[in-house]
């Protein structure tokens, strides 16, 4: 539980087929089930993902509404492709470990925190300088709060933008967590990794299906989920905006 | 990777006395790490320079050329990594440094692209109107022009690349990935720190060289910001 590595490498025969493992019970139940793996590695994402809207976003759309920090949103925008987050854990793990706290969740969190923070911040803050000016001063002339301008006026318009930004989050923070396996913790990566461990080709396949499903899908969750929340309205100014921009 | 509590606990994060003891295994480990680094980003190039020249001549295949390195700059690295372990072996550099040229794709095809959009359509007149073919023009004119947005493409490609080769230590390479990975599973954490700061260094490093070869190719740009 905390501290040492858990014994959790699940015996499989060396020459079972991908289909036939796949497609047993047992591979999916169980305390060492794919359910159980894809739970925690759903949490851990969407804790991650949570926890950066809830910190990227205000700040973003504050500082744009303001019109304050450009250059350094601009410097963001190059090392945002660039987040050593493998480094940036294994640096954490020893730490985290000597101060009693278990191989996770603090160092591979907040690894993929400083990856999902970027893209969330950066879309909010290109979408709200991007409000058409004429609504914004539309509603200060009708006496309008500074923040009930932020928030009813330049967020709802950026809302496409801000959530396109999360999604790209999501999708990176997914796609990146499997690393987790391999710095003492489980998750969808551990099948690549026992895999990898045992030369059994079976349970990397099968791994590499699971991660790469699972970012898929969350691609997906995201489109149908910005159908349901986002007003048709917000949805066809933005492709509009779109057009005009590329 | 049954390692005891106490063990754990006990290990100082980092022994100096072991970086100079293992210098050797240090250095081996960077020059992995920056072999890897520079065969991918060699690799990349040569594949984005041909990718952008396609989306140059031909405007449609840009949206499909963009789809495609998006999508695989979205596909998760260790996936991608193990993908290939089994078609070349662990220890094959084609393992590693097909998914590391991989992920240069877009950021580098982006860059190149727009640095030759950038050229202003008056230069090029200009140069066709003083007798240049196309070929010189792009050579002597185009290209010198797009030089900057080049070059960033390829300081974000490289810093994001040695973040990556880390990530290549999963299949038994990876240079200052392996370190972090044998001090994991020792609990001996001074190659881990020694394997991790040294990548995010090494990136940092390569960021402000190829900045420097940047400036140095463009020196127009240079005297214009003195100007200005």
């Amino acid at each position: 539980m905390n501290g040492a590595a858990r014994p959790t490498q699940a015996a499989v025969r060396r020459d079972i087929g991908f289909f036939e493992w796949f497609f047993s019970a047992d591979t999916w139940w169980g305390n060492n089930g794919i359910l159980e793996s894809l739970r925690e590695t759903v949490v851990l994402c969407a804790a991650v993902t949570l926890v950066a809207v809830v910190l990227s976003v205000p700040v973003a759309s504050v500082l744009a509404h303001l019109r304050r920090a450009e250059l350094s949103t601009t410097w963001l925008v190059s090392i945002s492709r660039a987040v050593p987050t493998f480094a940036i854990a294994a640096l954490l793990v020893p730490w985290s470990l000597r101060s009693g706290r278990g191989f996770e969740p603090i160092p591979i969190f907040t690894a993929l925190l400083l990856l999902a923070l970027v893209p969330i911040y950066l879309n909010t803050y290109t979408a709200i300088r991007q409000v058409p000016e004429g609504a914004v001063d539309a509603a200060r002339a009708l006496g309008e709060t500074e923040l009930s301008i932020l928030t009813r006026v330049e967020l709802a318009l950026a809302a496409s933008l801000v959530f396109a930004g999360v999604r790209v989050a999501a999708i990176q923070v997914v796609a990146t967590e499997p690393i987790r396996a391999f710095l003492g913790g489980d998750g969808l990566g551990r099948y690549v990794r026992d895999g990898i461990g045992q030369s059994n080709n079976t349970l990397v396949v099968g791994g590499i299906v699971l991660i790469g499903g699972l970012a898929a899908l969350t691609g997906l969750a995201f489109v149908v989920l910005e159908r349901l929340v986002l007003p048709n309205g917000v949805r066809r100014l933005a492709r509009q905006q779109g057009k005009r921009t590329t | 990777m049954a390692v005891s509590l106490l063990a754990q606990a006990r290990n100082p994060i980092i022994r100096w006395e072991w970086i100079i003891e293992e210098w050797h295994q240090i250095q081996s480990a960077i020059f992995e790490h920056l072999r890897l680094t520079v065969l991918a980003m060699l690799l990349g190039l040569v594949v984005s320079a041909g990718l952008a020249a396609i989306a140059l001549r031909y405007r449609w295949t840009l949206t499909p050329i963009t789809a495609t390195t998006s999508l695989i700059y979205t596909l998760p690295s260790v996936a991608l990594f193990a993908l290939l372990a089994p078609v070349f072996g662990n220890l094959s550099l084609y393992t590693a440094v097909l998914p590391l040229a991989g992920y240069t794709l877009l950021i580098l095809v982006t860059n190149i692209v727009a640095g030759f959009q950038a050229v202003p359509p008056s230069v090029r007149d200009a140069a066709e109107g003083m007798g240049f073919g196309p070929a010189r023009r792009i050579w002597t004119v185009d290209l010198p022009l797009a030089l900057p947005f080049i070059v960033t493409g390829i300081r974000i490609a490289t810093v994001s690349t040695v973040g990556m080769v880390t990530v290549a230590a999963i299949i038994g390479q990876g240079g200052l990935g392996r370190l972090i990975f044998s001090g994991l599973r020792r609990a001996f954490w001074t190659p881990m720190t020694v394997g991790a700061s040294l990548s995010i260094i090494l990136a940092l490093l390569l960021d402000a060289l190829i900045l420097g070869v940047g400036v140095l190719l463009t020196p127009w740009a240079r005297r214009r910001r003195a100007t200005s």
